[in-house]
């Protein structure tokens, strides 16, 4: 277990609100292994930004939170009080989707990393300038000892990323979270950021989450991809298996909604019906039975648990696809031409 | 002017809107101008999509806008059926607005919050009365149920549905007045993907019901792939390449489409990655480069791209259009 | 091109069966209906003082002179032997009055220009924005005084002198909240279908500007209402017999009465404080509560 670099169990997380107590993570268990990049995939409302903030500790007081976080060994909820201020951003570090979050705008780029070292590792103003200095050219930004001297305003949105990437790194963080971190910016531009976060990894061993909508960022940069649904972890397996083997009936549907660029123009796409499910007070049942060509009876039951090869292909379904099982409740549901839901369904192009 | 060149224009009868040497220029701050969109010309065939694609910035988002007339225009002419929508303005630029109408990307804004869905998706009706004969209170019944909602949720607001949903007001709102054009600014790019493909798959749908053209704007190459049958690829406010779907995609020929194409995260197999590594920073609008507008961070620029820019010439038979001077060779396949 | 309706391209969201009802969550609260009782209460009086059992206000040596709030009198007398309470009641037809009609007024006029500058932009933005900067830079109260001396101190100059005042600051917040939602794509789509701008105004914007403009007006009444009790204290409030609160307070103000006699002054400032209060916490409850909603999630 020494490699196991963080472990999550049982996450629950709750935001009580004034329509209701909002149901934002509900059960989820993961383990992260020193050196691997997880990409935690899903939509909005699925809780993978706020497992993220969760582990950083940036959620509201308002929320409530269950469930055990280790990292390196150290029970992450119960970290001492005089210990804090130098837990969160010197071992484990957050980059957000809006470099703006993390940038003081009246600040010039160099002070804001100066002060992350000052702060967090106590060297002197020399020292901490020459570092950061150092960390701007190491995440690529170009004339970096210009680039200290300028506002954030005065930079590009994937330079100002480049820097946020920058001050998360001063402390030589062993796990870093990126959440979102290129939605904002053009595909060139996230090529490179992207190119930039893997290269950063292999050369320190950081361990690292990637939190992406686009399955198709995770698929290439990640060993590992987790996806979450309506709070919980659906599937989790090996970036190569989970997109050619997929077992959960939303991955699968995922990967076939999204149109691909080696399809031919006007490929009918096959959409997912209905919308995301409802974080408050969820029905004691699977969160994608509504829309799911695979429901059958007891999916409506129980909340499906985790199963599957532990480790290695892990999956929350009682009718996986891409399994006998699978296989029968959708040909029954073909026959009947619905689910137990009401969902109309029908044989679509390419299905088996 | 240095224009982009007329040569993709067509002669066809069957064309239905065409845009010749558009300009558009905003101003910011101390009497200087973003040069948005600087001398494009395209056309679009009555029944086709054409999309647009290009990164934040490229002034895809002022073409369409500059078409309703949602921004002023410094030059150039915006035909349609013989009216330039351009020079138009006041009575008579409203009396032609039914036929062109467009789908905004954020489907929350683009929904006023405090009126219910059926005001809203009736709002031209009510404007333009029933003078058109299709136009009445079954049609918007019908569109709703074209576009998937309930009529019976017409008396709800627009915060008791989702994005999705929101899009699909929007397009209903859009069809009816029984347009011809309909303009979709990122219609997609705001929603979660597991419901991108529906929105997609109406639009495919409404067009073949209705007859429509369609003028599609996207960042996202697979997206506008697979809607559009002729794409055009921009750049800081000129066109790059203008080709069939099929064929810009299997052959790109401008280092620009090739470097878009190399940088998504599953890059098109037509391309090497490492054409994605596009040096630099995008340069400002308000001082464009001189010469060709990408030469800045193109791997095969040379002195003339500096000087010239390069007019939009015909590639090979096909319909195949390039603004470059040092085109990337492709093997004809 | 229609053809036959054809059936539904999608499967619709199933999750829309239930229903999705916000607005009976959010509450108005208790201490609005006590705020709102009380606003009913003093108006129902006003409008009602000819009517009701009690004493005529301007009586002089209706009772003994300043006989203590405990006296013969409900509330004792006044310097000249006044009622106070009777007084007081009276007082709120002009303070409520003025109040009301200043600020119907500022509302109209501020409103209407603030959402003609935010939404026309350009030329017309910057004429009414120079005339309403003119308009604020200018001290207040030499304007009341300007205007009230130019013309006579009637009940009406005084309700427009309020209003005046009260233009500029109202046009601003109308011209902010235009432009917040001019440039929103919904505003964009209602041009393309090809509504004039008049519809846009009223069908789009308005509903939009005017829900936060209606709390404003409960605020900025209780300004106006404090604003009349300090002309009062110029001289510049209604002239002659008629009674505001403002100049009830003037007239309990002197020295002799403030020490031995306070409730002379303070009933009449009991009731503006309270009204006041009332106004500002109904108008930022009902601001709250109105506060749409835009996304689902």
């Amino acid at each position: 277990m020494s490699d196991l670099q963080l472990t999550v169990e049982d996450l629950y997380v709750r935001f009580p609100t004034s329509r209701g107590t909002v149901e934002a993570v509900n059960g989820v268990t993961f383990t992260l292994e020193k050196g691997q990049m997880l990409g935690i995939v899903g939509e909005s409302g699925s809780g993978k930004s706020v497992t993220a903030k969760t582990l950083m500790n940036l959620l509201p007081r308002t929320a409530e939170v269950d469930g055990n976080i280790t990292f390196e060994g150290e029970d992450v909820r119960a970290v001492a009080k005089e210990r804090r201020k130098h837990f969160w951003g010197v071992k484990m570090t957050m980059v957000f989707q809006d470099p703006m979050t993390s940038l003081n705008p009246v600040k010039r780029c160099g002070e804001q990393i100066t002060e992350t070292l000052r702060y967090h590792l106590g060297d002197t103003n020399a020292t901490a300038k020459n570092k950061a200095v150092d960390l701007l050219e190491q995440v690529g930004v170009p004339e970096p000892s210009k680039r200290v001297d300028q506002y954030p305003h005065e930079l590009s949105g994937g330079l100002r990323q480049r820097v946020v990437i920058a001050m998360a790194l001063a402390c030589e963080p062993s796990l870093l979270i990126a959440d979102e971190p290129t939605t904002a910016v053009d595909v060139t531009v996230q090529k490179r950021l992207l190119d930039l976060l893997d290269g950063l990894r292999r050369d320190r061993g950081m361990s690292m989450i990637l939190i992406t909508h686009d399955l198709g960022v995770a698929r290439g940069r990640c060993d590992d991809v987790a996806v979450m649904y309506g709070g919980r972890l659906v599937e989790r397996a090996p970036t190569e298996t989970l997109f050619a083997d997929s077992r959960h009936p939303y991955t699968e549907a995922l990967l076939r909604t999204i149109p691909r660029i080696d399809q031919p123009i006007h490929t009918r796409l096959e959409p997912i019906a209905g919308r995301p499910p409802e974080l408050i007070d969820p029905a004691e049942e699977c969160a994608f039975a509504l829309r799911c060509r695979y429901a059958q009876p007891d999916c409506l039951e129980a909340i499906p648990p985790v199963g599957g090869v532990k480790g290695q292909h892990e999956f929350a379904c009682f009718h996986p696809a891409n399994t006998a099982r699978g296989r029968q409740a959708l040909d029954a549901n073909l026959a009947a031409g619905q689910t137990v839901t009401g969902l109309q369904i029908q044989a679509a192009a390419g299905m088996n | 002017m240095a224009g982009t060149g007329h040569a993709p224009l067509r002669d066809d009868h069957n064309v239905l809107l065409t845009v010749r040497d558009l300009e558009v220029e905003f101003p910011v701050g101390r009497n200087e101008v973003v040069h948005a969109v600087s001398g494009i010309s395209f056309d679009v065939a009555e029944g086709e999509t054409l999309g647009i694609v290009g990164e934040s910035g490229c002034g895809k988002s002022t073409v369409a806008k500059s078409i309703v007339r949602l921004n002023d225009i410094k030059s150039g002419s915006i035909d349609y059926q013989g009216n330039d929508l351009a020079q138009m303005g006041g009575e008579t630029l409203r009396q032609i607005r039914p036929d062109v109408q467009m789908i905004f990307q954020d489907p929350i804004s683009s929904l006023n919050p405090r009126r219910k869905i059926r005001d809203v998706i009736s709002e031209g009706i009510a404007v333009w009365g029933n003078t058109k004969g299709s136009w009445s209170q079954e049609r918007i019944e019908e569109l709703m149920v074209a576009v998937g909602i309930d009529p019976k949720f017409g008396e709800r607001r627009p915060h008791q549905f989702s994005g999705g949903q929101c899009q699909r007001i929007g397009i209903a709102r859009a069809l009816a007045l029984d347009p011809k054009v309909l303009i979709c600014d990122e219609p997609v790019s705001a929603l979660d993907v597991s419901v991108q493909a529906q929105v997609l798959n109406i639009l495919e749908d409404m067009k073949a019901r209705y007859g429509l053209t369609l003028l599609f704007i996207s960042h996202d190459l697979s997206v506008v792939k697979n809607v559009s049958d002729r794409i055009i690829v921009m750049y800081l406010g000129k066109f790059c390449e203008i080709g069939n779907a099929d064929e810009l995609y299997e052959r790109p020929r401008h280092p620009y489409t090739r470097a878009l194409l190399a940088s998504i995260p599953e890059p098109a197999p037509t391309v090497d990655v490492s054409e994605g590594d596009i040096e630099g920073e995008l340069p400002s609008p308000i001082h464009p480069p001189v010469g060709c507008r990408f030469n800045t961070r193109c791997q095969h620029a040379t002195d003339i791209c500096f000087t010239e820019e390069p007019v939009m010439q015909q590639v090979g038979d096909r319909d195949h259009y390039l603004a470059c001077h040092h085109p990337v060779e492709v093997s004809v396949g | 091109m229609t053809g036959s309706v054809p059936s539904t391209t999608v499967v619709d969201d199933i999750a829309d069966d239930h229903e999705v009802d916000d607005t009976s969550i959010k509450r108005l609260g208790f201490g609005f209906w006590i705020a709102i009782s009380w606003i009913g209460l003093i108006s129902i009086a006003a409008l009602l003082a000819p009517l009701l059992p009690i004493a005529d206000p301007n009586e002089i040596a209706n009772g003994a002179p300043r006989d203590g709030i405990l006296g013969d009198n409900f509330m004792g007398t006044d310097a000249l032997g006044r009622d106070v309470f009777a007084r007081t009641i009276w007082g709120a037809r002009i303070s409520l009055g003025v109040g009301f009609l200043g600020i119907l007024l500022g509302v109209v006029v501020g409103g209407a220009l603030g959402i003609a500058a935010g939404y026309f932009k350009g030329l017309a933005d910057q004429v009414i924005s120079f005339l309403v900067f003119s308009l604020l830079s200018f001290p207040s109260l030499v304007l009341a005084l300007l205007i009230t001396a130019s013309l006579n101190r009637s009940f009406l100059t005084v309700a427009m002198t309020l209003g005046i005042v009260g233009i500029a600051p109202i046009s601003r917040l109308a011209r902010a909240t235009t432009i917040q939602f001019a440039d929103r794509e919904f505003v964009q789509a209602a041009r393309v279908i090809g509504a004039k701008s008049r519809r846009i105004i009223i069908k789009e914007l308005l509903p939009n500007v005017l829900v936060p403009m209606g709390a404003l007006t409960l605020l900025g009444m209780g300004i106006s209402i404090v604003a009349e009790g300090s002309l009062a204290f110029l001289g510049l409030s209604v002239e002659g017999e008629a009674i505001s609160w403002g100049k009830s307070i003037v007239d309990g103000s002197q020295t002799r009465d403030l020490n031995q006699n306070s409730h002379v002054a303070f009933v009449p400032i009991f009731a503006m404080f309270l009204t006041v209060m009332a106004l500002n916490f109904a108008g930022d409850r009902i601001r709250e509560y109105t506060d749409v909603r835009e996304t689902a999630f």
